[in-house]
């Protein structure tokens, strides 16, 4: 077991600088979710951690090492590859025991070792068969398998769901929760799923184009996005983000004549221009004359909510609501955003802006 | 197709009544004639095989009389036997020698692109120019070493002249090997030669076994050097061996024949015996 520091890291291809020095401590026993679109560094980041990858600048330290120069097959942490990477010439046995013969572990520990992980994951009876001879789930499973047998100071996962149907992806994404409370063992996780990261994550690292642009428990990424890029990833459907201005008697004026009046302390600048965030969830429907009229192009239901999405202004907006209600297109409905949970960035630099909110 | 099935089962003439399409007459046509093409002069090595000197002279393609001497006479006149060893063994040692050295060099260049996109291009360079201007070189360098007219010192410099063909094979089957099986073995403890031998090189296999008969018929046909660098009964291979049934004053071309169908055998054998791994894909199921 051990605890993850990445200081000040930098990474390049060539003259190409694809991570900008960025710092993140993982705590011991800690599972923390890196996320972001693709292209953002998270799955280099964790390949430098792996020591797949050289680091170009600064210090990547697993359990209180640095282990700049250490090569992969000595930093005793296991991974797990979006392509699960099984050995296709090795049985599902071979393919687990292939890291305890490297570390020649004794034969009968290997067997113990293999038979509480196939017990865990399912995969006692397909031990003697090859990968091609297995479905998508239980190949995944013994990648999983071959990474638990290692009993590794850390666990590594570069999208490991994302080749699994919608249904398995859910089931595997809880045992994956269970495992790690199970095994109390530091786990780093890297998904474009904000799904994923969400339901997973003791704490998120959302990164954007090699840089991070937050860092919390995901009910704090999720109550206060640090900008509007964290705020539009995180969350479905999008928060809607709309541009106004600053009033001097801290309402905003939004586009379309409506004007919100957000808590928190927003910035005694009249005239400023900010985005004004607020998630679909977070407005509600109110009698008529209350909040601000919403004509509906569309209504979308999902059988467990309706979304309701209109034009304000020039921007769309949506509205998700959680019981049933009869609204059809083209109807006109009040809505009233929930002031406590309102968010406001700057418009130009995206970040947020009022100092108070929900916690 | 069904129509065809059912006139076999009422009276087996069901060849007169399929329908024939003239395509796949066509299609049959083209592919006889190009098998034809191929096969010709095998048929008519053999049919040489057949005659007598005078009868060869003369120019027809089937045999006056089956002359069926020519079989002992090829076998007594040259050392064909021993010929056709020494052809496998400094064949089969070249080979083994290009693919000890090409496996991990090619992988070492493929993967980790080592010499840039210069050692590549280089490597292929140097099979452009004629196998003659490396001739006295290597007369020299075995000479050094006291390797000339030996089977080893054959072995060594077939190993070594197909080593750009192995790599330019080989290269295509690193490629295509997923690079996240040996991140996995890397990860899994396995250091650089582990990982090669135990993850790289038996998922290479369909490469390497294909990649080495070829280098292997190269060496086996190989004349020039070989005519060059061997002097005795003892070294000399089959393609030296050929050449001597040109006597002083006449060339036996039945007995040539002869040896020339035995010579090919071998290698008819390797390839049949080889296909399976010539077109099979071991990588199915390791990635998704």
């Amino acid at each position: 077991m051990a605890s993850v520091e990445i200081r000040n890291v930098y990474k390049s291809f060539g003259p190409v600088e694809v991570i900008h020095g960025i710092d993140v401590d993982i705590a011991d026993r800690e599972l923390v979710v890196l996320v972001g679109p693709s292209g953002c560094g998270k799955s280099t980041l964790l390949r430098m951690i792996a020591g797949l990858e050289d680091i170009t600048a600064g210090e990547i330290a697993i359990g209180e090492r640095v282990v700049n120069r250490v090569p992969a097959k000595e930093r005793n942490i296991a991974m797990v590859f979006q392509s699960y990477a099984l050995y296709p010439h090795m049985t599902v046995y071979r393919n687990m025991s292939f890291g305890l013969r490297m570390r020649k572990i004794p034969k009968d520990e290997q067997d113990r070792r293999i038979a509480w992980a196939a017990d865990i994951l399912e995969l006692t009876d397909y031990l003697k068969r090859y990968p091609r001879q297995l479905s998508g789930g239980q190949r995944q499973r013994v990648a999983m398998g071959r990474a638990l047998v290692r009993e590794p100071i850390a666990f590594l996962f570069d999208e490991p769901l994302s080749n699994l149907d919608a249904q398995l992806r859910v089931q595997m994404r809880t045992e994956i929760r269970e495992l790690h409370q199970r095994l109390q063992t530091t786990m780093i996780y890297v998904t474009h799923d904000q799904v994923e990261a969400m339901t997973l994550a003791d704490r998120i690292v959302v990164m954007r184009d090699g840089y991070i642009e937050q860092i919390g428990a995901p009910a704090h990424v999720y109550d206060r996005p640090a900008n509007t890029f964290v705020a539009g990833f995180i969350g479905s459907p999008q928060m809607n983000l709309l541009p106004g201005t600053l009033g001097a008697d801290g309402g905003i004026a939004l586009e379309g004549g409506v004007t919100v009046r957000p808590d928190g302390n927003l910035p005694a600048e009249p005239g400023r221009a900010v985005l004004y965030g607020i998630r679909p969830e977070d407005l509600r429907l109110v009698g008529e004359g209350e909040g601000f009229a919403l004509t509906l192009d569309v209504v979308e239901t999902t059988g467990r909510e309706i979304e309701l999405f209109g034009t304000l202004g020039a921007r769309r907006l949506c509205v998700l609501l959680q019981a049933r209600a009869s609204v059809r297109p083209g109807e006109t409905v009040w809505v009233s955003p929930d002031p406590a949970r309102a968010h406001v960035f700057d418009a130009e630099t995206g970040v947020r802006l009022d100092a108070a909110g929900p916690a | 197709m069904r129509g065809a099935r059912a006139s076999a089962a009422d009276g087996g003439r069901w060849l007169s009544e399929a329908p024939v399409d003239l395509w796949t007459l066509a299609r049959w046509a083209g592919t006889a004639a190009v098998v034809l093409f191929f096969i010709f002069p095998m048929i008519f090595m053999f049919m040489v095989s057949l005659k007598t000197q005078p009868d060869i002279a003369s120019g027809g393609f089937l045999p006056e009389e089956w002359f069926w001497q020519n079989y002992p006479d090829a076998w007594n006149s040259v050392a064909v036997g021993t010929y056709l060893r020494n052809s496998i063994v400094a064949a089969a040692l070249g080979a083994l020698v290009t693919l000890v050295i090409a496996v991990p060099a090619t992988h070492a260049i493929v993967r980790y692109r080592i010499g840039g996109k210069f050692l590549p291009a280089f490597i292929l360079a140097t099979y452009v120019a004629p196998p003659i201007v490396a001739l006295f070189p290597l007369f020299f360098l075995l000479r050094s070493i006291g390797l000339v007219n030996t089977l080893f010192g054959m072995a060594l410099v077939y190993g070594v002249m197909n080593l750009p063909v192995a790599f330019w094979l080989l290269s295509s089957f690193v490629r295509r090997l997923p690079e996240e099986l040996e991140d996995a073995a890397r990860i899994d403890g396995a250091g650089y030669g582990s990982v090669l031998l135990r993850v790289t090189v038996p998922l290479l296999m369909p490469g390497i076994i294909s990649t080495g008969i070829i280098c292997l018929i190269l060496a086996y046909n190989e004349f020039l050097l070989a005519s060059f660098l061997t002097r005795s009964e003892s070294t000399q291979t089959l393609p030296v061996g050929l050449s001597l049934y040109q006597g002083d004053r006449q060339l036996r071309y039945g007995q040539m024949s002869v040896a020339s169908l035995i010579g090919i055998v071998p290698v008819y054998l390797l390839a049949m015996f080889f296909q399976r791994w010539l077109i099979r894909g071991l990588t199915a199921g390791g990635t998704k």
